[in-house]
C-alpha cells in the first residue's frame, strides 16, 4: 500500500493480560480491519500475569484511533496508548 | 455442599443453571455427550435444533425478544463451524449470547483430529470474546464470565470451547459469587459535564430530532425516550434496530430512516439542526441517505463507534438508558411548533405513508398491514432478510420495543424461523409471527419442526414472489441461476404444521387473520404481486 499523506506510523503500548489467545486477538483486531502491522513486540513485565506489546502500524490518526478504541474494547487489554513515531 | 466428585461436564450444566439458564438450544455430538448426559435431569429446558445454526439463531430470538441472554451447546467441528453465521448475526447486533461448544480432547488439539476445528481461531472476528478451557476447575468461573462479557458493555456472543477431556476432569471448583474482571470494565456511567453540554444543545435548538438505534431497546431506554420526546416536543426516527422505540402512528414519530426508510424521516434528518443519536453504529444502509448540516450529538455505550462512521459535534460514552433518565431533568418542557408542522406536513406527504394497496395481485405491504390488524400490540415480528423484511420494516407498526426482530447488521437470511421459534419459547404468552421470503425460508425450513415438536403457535408467513427478490430486483436482468420454490404447504404439513396458501385479494385478509388467530404451529403461504417496489 502506497502510503498516504496524512498516514504515519503510531506506535500503541499495549498491556495485556498473559492469557493464550490474546496475541491472536490483537494481532486479528488489526489485520482484521486491513492494516499493516510494521512491527510486533511482545515481552514480559514485572508482574508475570501481564505482558506488554509494542505495535508499530501505519494510519491515518483517525484510524489508529479507531484501532486503540476497539482494543480498549477487548476484554484481556488492560491499557493502550500510543505515540508518534 | 461438597463439589468433589463432580466432573467438569456435571460443573457446566451445574453452572449454567447458576447462571440462571431456563432454555438451552443445541445439537449433539460425540465431544459433548458427556455435558448431554446431564441435562436429561437439569431444570434447564433443552430444546434440540435441526441444524447449528437454526440452534444459535434460535437463542439469538430468545435474547432479542426477551433481554435475557441466549444460551447454545454444540459439538466440537462441523458442529462449531455451523454456528458460526448465527454467532455473527447476533454479535453484529449486539444481542447476549453464550455458546458452548465441545472440542476434541486436549493431548489432540492440532493434530487434525476427527472433527477438531480451531473453534476460538475462527470465531475470533465474530464474537465478542472466547475461552478455550484447559482444566475443569476453570469452567464455573469462566461461565460466569462469558454471561458477565456476554451481558456488559456493548453486549455481544461469547464463546467457551470445552475439551473432551476436561469434560471428564473432576474438579471442586464453585461458581463465584462476584465477577471481577481485570481489564474489562466498561464504563457507561453519563459524565456530568457531557449532560450538561446535550442538555444546553438540546435546549437552544429549534429542529431537533432524535435517531434512535437498538441500543434505545436494548438498554430499556424506549419509555423514557418516548417520554422525553413529548416532554420536550422532539420528533423520533428510528434505524431498523430501532423499531419498536415508538409506534409509527404517534405524533412524534417518522418511522425508519436510511436506504430503505421513509422519505419523512430521511428530510427530517436533513432539515434538522440538531440530531441526537441514541446506540446506534450509523450502519452504512443509513450514512448513504444521511444528510445534514445540523449537529450531530452520538451517545453509545461503546466508545468505538463514535466517530467510527460519522463525525459528530458532540460524542458520549454511556448507557442510554442511564443518559436520558439524568438529561431528561434538564431539559425544559418545550413546543417547537413549526418544527412539528414541518414534520406532520412531511408525515402527510411523504410517498411512504401507509396507504390502501389496489392491485389485482396480492402487494407484500397488503399483507404486512393485515398482520398488523390482526395481531395485537404485543406480538412478536420476526422478519427474514430481503424485500418482504423491509415491506415489514416500513408497514408494521412496531408499537412496542423487542416485539420486531430482525437480523439487521448481518443481514442472514435463514433468521425468521428459528428466532421466531426461540422468542415463542421465551414469551410463551405472546402470538409470535415470523414473516419470511421464499428464499430465506428454504434456508432454515427444517427448523418448522422444531415448532411443531415443542407445539408452538406460531405463525409463520411465507411471501412467494417466485424469485430472490431483493436480489433480482437490483439490476434489470441480475442472474441468480434457477431458482424455483417447493410446495410450501405440503411441505410444512410434512413437518407437523397447518398450512394454507392464499393467492386472491379478497380472501388476503380472512386468511392471514385466521392464521394469526390459530392456536396451532401454522404456515401461511401467500402468492405476492413480484413486481411490488419497495
Ligand atoms: C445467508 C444469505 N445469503 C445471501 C444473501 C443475499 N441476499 C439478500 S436478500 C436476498 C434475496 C432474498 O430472497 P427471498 O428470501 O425470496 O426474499 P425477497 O427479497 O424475495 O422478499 C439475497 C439472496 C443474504 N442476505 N443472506
Amino acid at each position: 500500500m502506497p502510503m498516504q499523506k496524512s498516514e504515519r506510523i503510531y506506535r500503541l503500548n499495549c498491556f495485556v493480560e498473559n492469557k493464550p489467545g490474546v496475541l491472536a486477538r490483537i494481532v486479528g483486531l488489526i489485520s482484521g480491519r486491513g492494516y499493516n502491522i510494521q512491527t510486533l513486540n511482545v515481552g514480559p513485565t514485572e508482574d508475570g500475569t501481564v505482558s506488554r506489546m509494542k505495535i508499530d502500524v501505519l494510519g491515518t490518526e483517525k484510524v489508529v484511533n479507531q484501532i486503540i478504541l476497539q482494543l480498549r474494547n477487548c476484554v484481556n487489554v488492560i491499557e493502550v496508548t500510543r505515540r508518534r513515531r | 455442599m461438597s463439589y468433589s466428585s463432580r466432573t467438569g461436564a456435571q460443573a457446566l450444566v451445574e453452572s449454567l443453571e447458576r447462571a440462571g439458564v431456563e432454555t438451552l438450544f443445541g445439537y449433539p455430538g460425540g465431544n459433548v455427550v458427556d455435558i448431554f448426559g446431564f441435562l436429561r435431569n437439569s431444570k434447564m429446558k433443552f430444546v434440540l435444533g435441526r441444524h447449528e445454526q437454526g440452534c444459535v439463531h434460535m437463542a439469538d430470538g430468545y435474547a432479542r425478544a426477551s433481554g435475557k441472554p441466549g444460551v447454545v451447546l454444540v459439538t466440537s467441528g462441523p458442529g462449531a463451524t455451523n454456528a458460526i453465521t448465527g454467532l455473527a448475526t447476533a454479535n453484529v447486533d449486539s444481542v447476549p449470547l453464550v455458546l458452548v461448544s465441545g472440542q476434541v480432547p486436549l493431548s489432540q488439539i492440532g493434530t487434525d483430529a476427527f472433527q477438531e476445528a480451531d473453534m476460538t481461531g475462527i470465531c475470533r472476528a465474530v464474537t465478542k470474546h472466547s475461552f478455550l478451557l484447559k482444566s475443569a476447575d476453570e469452567i464455573p468461573q469462566a461461565v460466569a464470565e462469558a454471561f458477565y462479557i456476554a451481558t456488559r458493555g456493548k453486549p455481544g456472543a461469547v464463546v467457551i470451547d470445552l475439551p473432551h477431556d476436561v469434560q471428564l476432569q473432576k474438579t471442586s471448583a464453585q461458581y463465584p459469587e462476584r465477577i471481577s474482571l481485570r481489564a474489562y470494565h466498561p464504563d457507561t456511567a453519563p459524565k456530568p459535564r457531557a449532560v450538561a453540554e446535550l442538555a444546553r444543545l438540546i435546549n437552544s435548538s429549534n429542529r431537533p430530532i432524535f435517531y434512535a438505534g437498538g441500543g434505545v431497546i436494548s438498554s430499556g431506554a424506549a419509555d423514557d425516550l418516548r417520554a422525553l420526546s413529548s416532554k420536550a416536543d422532539i420528533p423520533i426516527v428510528t434505524t431498523l434496530m430501532g423499531l419498536g422505540v415508538i409506534e409509527k402512528t404517534s405524533t412524534h414519530a417518522l418511522g425508519m430512516a436510511g436506504m430503505y426508510g421513509t422519505e419523512a424521516a430521511n428530510i427530517a434528518l436533513a432539515e434538522a439542526d440538531l440530531i441526537i443519536a441514541l446506540g446506534t453504529r450509523f450502519s452504512d444502509r443509513m450514512t448513504t441517505t444521511l444528510k445534514t448540516k445540523g449537529k450531530i450529538v452520538h451517545v453509545d455505550c461503546d466508545p468505538s463507534s463514535i466517530e467510527k462512521n460519522v463525525s459528530v459535534n458532540l460524542g458520549i460514552v454511556a448507557d442510554i438508558k442511564d443518559l436520558i433518565t439524568t438529561v431528561s431533568s434538564r431539559i425544559k418542557p418545550n413546543s417547537h411548533t413549526s418544527w412539528m408542522k414541518r414534520i406532520s406536513q412531511l408525515k402527510r406527504s411523504s410517498k411512504n405513508k401507509v396507504r390502501k394497496f389496489k392491485t389485482s395481485k396480492i402487494h407484500p405491504g397488503a399483507v404486512v398491514e393485515a398482520v398488523a390488524e390482526a395481531a395485537s400490540d404485543d406480538a412478536i415480528i420476526v422478519t427474514d432478510v430481503g424485500q418482504h423484511q423491509m415491506f415489514a420494516a416500513r408497514y408494521y407498526p412496531t408499537p412496542k420495543p423487542r416485539r420486531f426482530l430482525s437480523p439487521g447488521g448481518m443481514g442472514t437470511m435463514g433468521f425468521a424461523i428459528p428466532a421466531a421459534i426461540g422468542a415463542a419459547l421465551s414469551m410463551p404468552n405472546e402470538k409470535v409471527v415470523a414473516l419470511i421470503g421464499d428464499g430465506g425460508a428454504q434456508m432454515t425450513f427444517n427448523e418448522l419442526k422444531v415448532a411443531s415438536d415443542e407445539k408452538l403457535p406460531i405463525t409463520f408467513i411465507v411471501f412467494n414472489n417466485s424469485s430472490l427478490g431483493m436480489i433480482e430486483r437490483m439490476g434489470e436482468d441480475s442472474f441468480v441461476g434457477n431458482f424455483s420454490n417447493p410446495d410450501f404447504v405440503m411441505m410444512a404439513k410434512a413437518l407437523g404444521l397447518k398450512a394454507k396458501r392464499v393467492s386472491l385479494v379478497e380472501e388476503l385478509k380472512s386468511a392471514v387473520t385466521n392464521a394469526v388467530k390459530s392456536s396451532h404451529p401454522s404456515l401461511l403461504e401467500v402468492i405476492v404481486d413480484a413486481d411490488a417496489k419497495i
